[in-house]
């Protein structure tokens, strides 16, 4: 498939700037100024890169906790995400919700759901309400293996099937809940085939290759246009680090040195930047211009996010109600 | 197990009681059925028994205060058990400065003064909430109101009630002054006090005391139980029941000759002295069986003419008037009579009268002999319909067969329920006792 | 003015909103063609067209997650839950989803969603088709809780429900919903947080919810025959809740009886009782009283479930008791 070269400068830049985010938020939730939970991305950047690329604005997405990679991708200000994870008042969500709740409304980024499986029927909404209002906008739903076990799975599939919706389920497989492996969850392999118990397409497709994943995207996207209904992406990825930070060692109390050093082996940005370099679209000067852009524009999110004010009690009160 | 006691059933009218005596102490042992304290009601003083053995773990209901029947008044638990918390806190607060003082006969009027260390073990005072407010914006202590809601809680409408009478300002009285006021059960108010800034002083207190032994004006009587209930009794049998009466002078000598006559051989046989009164309750129970709508009472719309003939006699006592009644006058013998007369007046001085003796009666003779009236006029007894008043024996001039004699003569009165009660009738039954006591040896003919 | 029962009150709600906005649509299980277990729905389908009316396959978390998706971006959905009891099944899209949204997003985003649930016992349901929980969604902040006692109550609410932009569970009653009464035939609104106070009087306030309103007004007859003058107040929404009318009515007479069908133990009788106790202790005169469903899972057995629901039965005997307190 021919892609454009700005298509992959895109997918190599949203990566960087997930990765790099992301490991800047080690730093500073070691450090205490980020408070509650952090669940990092690192590792699972070509996901979020594939499929996003395929989206427009006003197209939505439910994200999952482990959700900045989502959000970044989809467009989100680094400044107010930042300061939502700090708490304060000049996050997206006021200080209110944290690293698990981020949203954007206005693009299309429906919030990120803090409960396994919780936002496949909110994505299966946005798709019934597309079609009702008569727009083409198509809904991504973002959720890991193990919610693929979850009630809501098999609930919100059966419906956007019945429905025929414009909804594209992306199980980012990464082997792992927390720390109950694939082979305790269920005994089927491939997520993917689940898809045909609901009479949907299910693809599987290597996670660690932007390419692929964005390939699967279009096409999935397209049948949503076509008002074919939805499809089942499964992306076999995995993250570096722990379910969350905290975790200790990197999750090696459930997983191998071996098997985590084989999969950081297949870097997808480490991939995109040789295919940059070798397809000469990128000089080596350009990928460190364009990284210190990136952490230039991430610095001037935490002075936004530190020099910002905590909400006041007051707040807390606000928004319970319209 | 804890073991509740309380102030139980004591008739079926009979709604509230007051503890006048603890015979036990908390934390002393009682036996089940053992007396353990004596409650006063309208009608009766009661003696109630432990319903178990164990230990009298607390006293809730103390002496002196008015409680519905049912209340909680102790809880017994096994010797070694802890009392449950929930009864820990229960408390209801007696009157000021009263422990074990008998009630029965004139209590000492209520004090205004700040009362002395409460009756009751431990102190919370049970009110509802809006009384407690309100007790605290009019500055009423709650330890002077008594409570009338379930349980004896102080209930808004008992402050509200406390409101109207004006409270009086405290009393300053000295600290031995008020001691003797205490022991000798010495009311305080309205006595002068002569101590600095009209303080009363002890001798005041003995000053006022000889006054009032002198003329016996100036107090407050507070009324016992019994006089309450008399008085609404009296006030209830005025309002609803029409009175009619009717007077008749008795021929008194064939009667007195007639005990004269049979007194010695009546008292060899048995051991018994009739009285005048008791022919005339046998009288009257005779003559009742000829009318008996004079055995009747009056419910709703129905005349009940009652199946017995329980003839009351009124007994007066210091503290009031009891009417207990001898059962089946009509066919029990003169001895009988007698017996049971004299039973139920020692009784009723002693004040151990039952519930049954007190209700049963269906006609009352007052009888007022002692004193010097002619006649007079009574208010019957509820519900019954009837009763017949006797004055005393007097000497009067009349004519027999033109030639002046002197007959000794009682003037009787018969007051009647004119609901069920025509004149006529009440007139042929008045003048059937008459002929009946001046002939009495037809009339006593198969007694 | 003509009378209609509770169910086509509100299925007139329904139908008038709908015909205004196309925004609002319906799901639920059975609605369309069945029209509804209880009828509330019957006509709609034909009416409206199965783009509009949407039968749904039994996936409550499904479908009210779907709700919640559809509202957040543009739609105004009225589902139904077919028993309050088969809310559990959804728990998560009601309570950690529906509810919190629009506060988590710090203001970003509504959720405009009409739940449709049903409580009471009576019809020999048993334990699992009966229930009266409503108070769990009292306990929830985010969440609207309406609870219509009459006809026109139900048809009022509905429509303020609909054009609310907060997520409403709409409590509707089993045993009312054959209820007649006096309804407009045109649109109307009634304010939440606003109660109603259904019956005046002076010596005794009784709070009531749902169908404990027709029982309470059927209790004060009673007791006026006695001399007992019964005020009856019907909150007619939970949240928000009208504590000013409440507290009013408790100043006025002093005693408080508080009757609803859920359990006794922390019910929505329990808040209300916590709330004067706060916020109105002084005015008591006796103390409160709560009449409410005792604390087990609805019996099957007629006599059984008959001494189950709180009735003139339970509050006869409980306002005669608070009346012993002068």
């Amino acid at each position: 498939m021919e892609i454009k070269k700005e298509t992959l400068i895109e997918f190599y830049t949203t990566m960087l700037k997930i990765r790099l985010f992301e490991e800047r938020v080690i730093a500073l939730y070691a450090r205490g100024l980020i408070p509650g939970l952090a669940h990092l991305y690192i590792g699972e950047e070509a996901v979020a890169a594939g499929v996003c690329a395929v989206l427009r604005e006003n197209d939505y997405i439910t994200s999952t906790h482990r959700g900045h990679g989502h959000v970044i991708a989809k467009g989100a200000d680094l400044k107010p995400m930042m300061a939502e994870l700090f708490g304060k008042k000049t996050g997206y969500c006021k200080g209110k919700g944290g690293s698990m709740h981020i949203a954007d409304m206005e693009i299309g980024i429906l919030g990120a759901n803090g409960i396994a499986g919780g936002g496949i029927p909110i994505a299966v909404g946005a798709g019934m309400s597309a079609k009702w209002r008569g727009t083409d906008q198509v809904t991504v739903c973002f959720f890991g293996d193990d919610a693929s076990n979850n009630g809501t799975f098999h609930e919100g599939l059966n419906l956007a099937s019945l429905y025929r919706l414009p909804v594209i389920f992306v199980c980012e497989n990464n082997r792992y809940g927390i720390s109950v492996g694939q082979e305790k969850q269920r005994l089927i392999q491939d997520i993917a085939i689940r898809a045909t118990s609901y009479d949907m397409p299910g693809v599987v497709v290597n996670g660690n290759d932007v390419l692929e994943v964005y390939e699967a995207s279009l096409k999935a996207v397209k049948r949503g246009w076509a008002g074919e209904g939805p499809t089942l992406i499964e992306c076999k990825t995995y993250r570096w680090r722990g379910h969350h930070e905290g975790d200790p060692n990197q999750g090696r109390r459930y997983r191998t040195t071996e098997e985590i050093e084989s999969w950081k082996e297949g870097d997808p940005i480490k991939r995109m930047a040789r295919k940059l370099i070798e397809d000469k679209i990128l000089t080596k000067k350009k990928m460190d211009d364009l990284k210190n852009e990136i952490l230039e524009e991430i610095e001037q999110a935490v002075a936004f996010a530190n020099e910002s004010e905590f909400p006041t009690i007051e707040e807390m009160y606000e928004d319970v109600y319209i | 197990m804890a073991t509740e006691v309380v102030v139980p059933m004591l008739g079926i009218t009979v709604e509230k009681g007051t503890i006048v005596e603890w015979l036990k102490s908390e934390g002393d042992l009682v036996e089940k059925g053992e007396i353990i304290f004596i409650v006063e009601t309208e009608k009766v003083t009661t003696e109630v028994e432990s319903p178990a053995s164990g230990i009298l773990a607390k006293i809730i209901v103390p002496v002196g205060v008015e409680v519905p029947v049912l209340t909680l008044a102790a809880v017994i638990t096994e010797p070694g058990e802890e009392l449950p918390a929930e009864y820990a806190t229960r408390a209801i607060e007696g009157p000021p400065g009263k422990a074990k003082v008998k009630t029965q006969g004139e209590q000492a009027p209520v004090s205004t003064t700040p009362p002395q260390t409460p009756a009751t073990p431990t102190g919370s005072i049970e009110a509802v909430p809006a009384a407690r407010k309100l007790a605290q914006e009019k500055g009423i202590d709650l330890k002077t109101v008594s409570g009338t809601g379930p349980g004896g809680i102080i209930v808004i409408h008992d402050v509200e009630a406390a409101l109207k009478p004006r409270v009086e300002p405290a009393v300053k009285v000295s600290t031995l002054a008020r001691k003797l006021a205490e022991k000798e059960g010495i009311p305080l108010e309205g006595i002068e006090g002569t101590g600095i800034r009209g303080r009363i002083m002890q001798d005041d207190l003995r000053r006022a005391a000889e006054e009032k032994a002198a003329h016996g004006l100036g107090k407050v009587v507070q009324m016992n139980s019994m006089r309450k209930v008399i008085a609404r009794r009296m006030a209830e049998s005025a309002v609803n029941a029409p009175h009619i009466y009717f007077f008749t002078d008795v021929w008194m000598e064939p009667i007195l000759d007639f005990r004269q006559d049979i007194l010695p051989d009546f008292e060899k046989k048995f051991g018994l002295r009739p009285s005048v009164n008791d022919f005339l309750i046998k009288a009257v129970a005779l003559n009742i069986l000829d009318f008996p709508i004079l055995n009747a009472t009056l419910k709703g719309e129905e005349i009940h003419i009652l199946p017995e003939v329980n003839i009351c006699l009124a007994v007066a006592l210091p503290e009031g008037l009891m009417v207990p009644a001898i059962a089946n006058a009509d066919k029990v013998g003169l001895a009988g009579i007698i017996q049971q007369r004299k039973d139920l007046v020692q009784r009723a001085r002693s004040g151990k009268l039952s519930m049954d003796e007190l209700e049963r009666g269906t006609f009352t003779i007052s009888s007022l002999t002692q004193y010097d009236i002619t006649y007079f006029t009574a208010i019957l007894n509820p519900p019954q319909s009837g009763i017949l008043t006797v004055g005393k024996t007097r000497d009067e001039l009349a004519m027999v067969d033109g030639e002046v004699e002197v007959k000794k003569v009682s003037t009787f009165g018969l007051s009647v329920d004119h609901r069920i009660i025509d004149g006529a009738v009440a007139a042929d039954f008045l003048q059937n006792l008459k002929w009946k006591l001046e002939r009495p040896s037809f009339t006593f003919l198969t007694v | 003015m003509r009378e209609i029962t509770y169910a086509q009150a509100i299925n007139e709600a329904l139908r008038q909103c709908m015909k205004e906005d196309e925004r609002v649509v319906l799901l639920g299980e059975d609605i369309g063609v069945y029209g509804g277990i209880f009828q509330v729905t019957a006509g709609l389908l034909d009416e409206f067209g199965k783009e509009r009316v949407i039968d749904t396959p039994i996936a409550e978390a499904g479908f009210v997650g779907a709700c919640v998706g559809a509202a957040l971006t543009g739609m105004r959905p009225v589902v139904e839950i077919m028993f309050i009891d088969f809310t559990t099944v959804c728990m998560d899209m009601i309570i950690n989803q529906m509810a919190k949204m629009h506060y988590m997003f710090g203001g970003q985003g509504k959720v405009p969603v009409v739940l449709r649930v049903n409580i009471g016992a009576g019809r020999g349901a048993a334990a699992q088709h009966s229930q009266s929980f409503h108070a769990l969604f009292m306990h929830i902040p985010g969440l609207y809780v309406v609870a219509p006692s009459t006809p026109y109550d139900a048809k009022g609410l509905m429509i303020e429900a609909i054009k609310n932009d907060n997520p409403v569970i709409f409590v509707e009653h089993k045993k009312l919903y054959v209820e007649k009464g006096d309804v407009p035939a045109e649109g109307y609104t009634i304010p939440f947080g606003k109660a109603e106070i259904k019956r005046e009087g002076s010596d005794l306030t009784i709070v009531a919810t749902h169908a404990m309103v027709m029982r309470s007004l059927r209790a004060a007859e009673e007791a006026a025959k006695e001399g007992i003058d019964v005020e009856v107040v019907d909150p007619r929404t939970l949240t928000p809740f009208d504590k000013v009318t409440i507290l009013k009515s408790v100043k006025k007479t002093g005693r408080l009886l508080v009757a609803d069908e859920g359990h006794k133990t922390c019910g929505v009788a329990a808040e209300i009782s916590a709330m004067v106790a706060e916020e109105g202790i002084f005015d008591l005169k006796a103390p409160v009283v709560r009449v409410c469903s005792p604390d087990t899972p609805v019996p099957f057995s007629p006599p059984l479930e008959q001494a189950y629901i709180p009735d003139v039965k339970d509050l006869l005997p409980a306002l005669k008791r608070l009346m012993e307190y002068a």
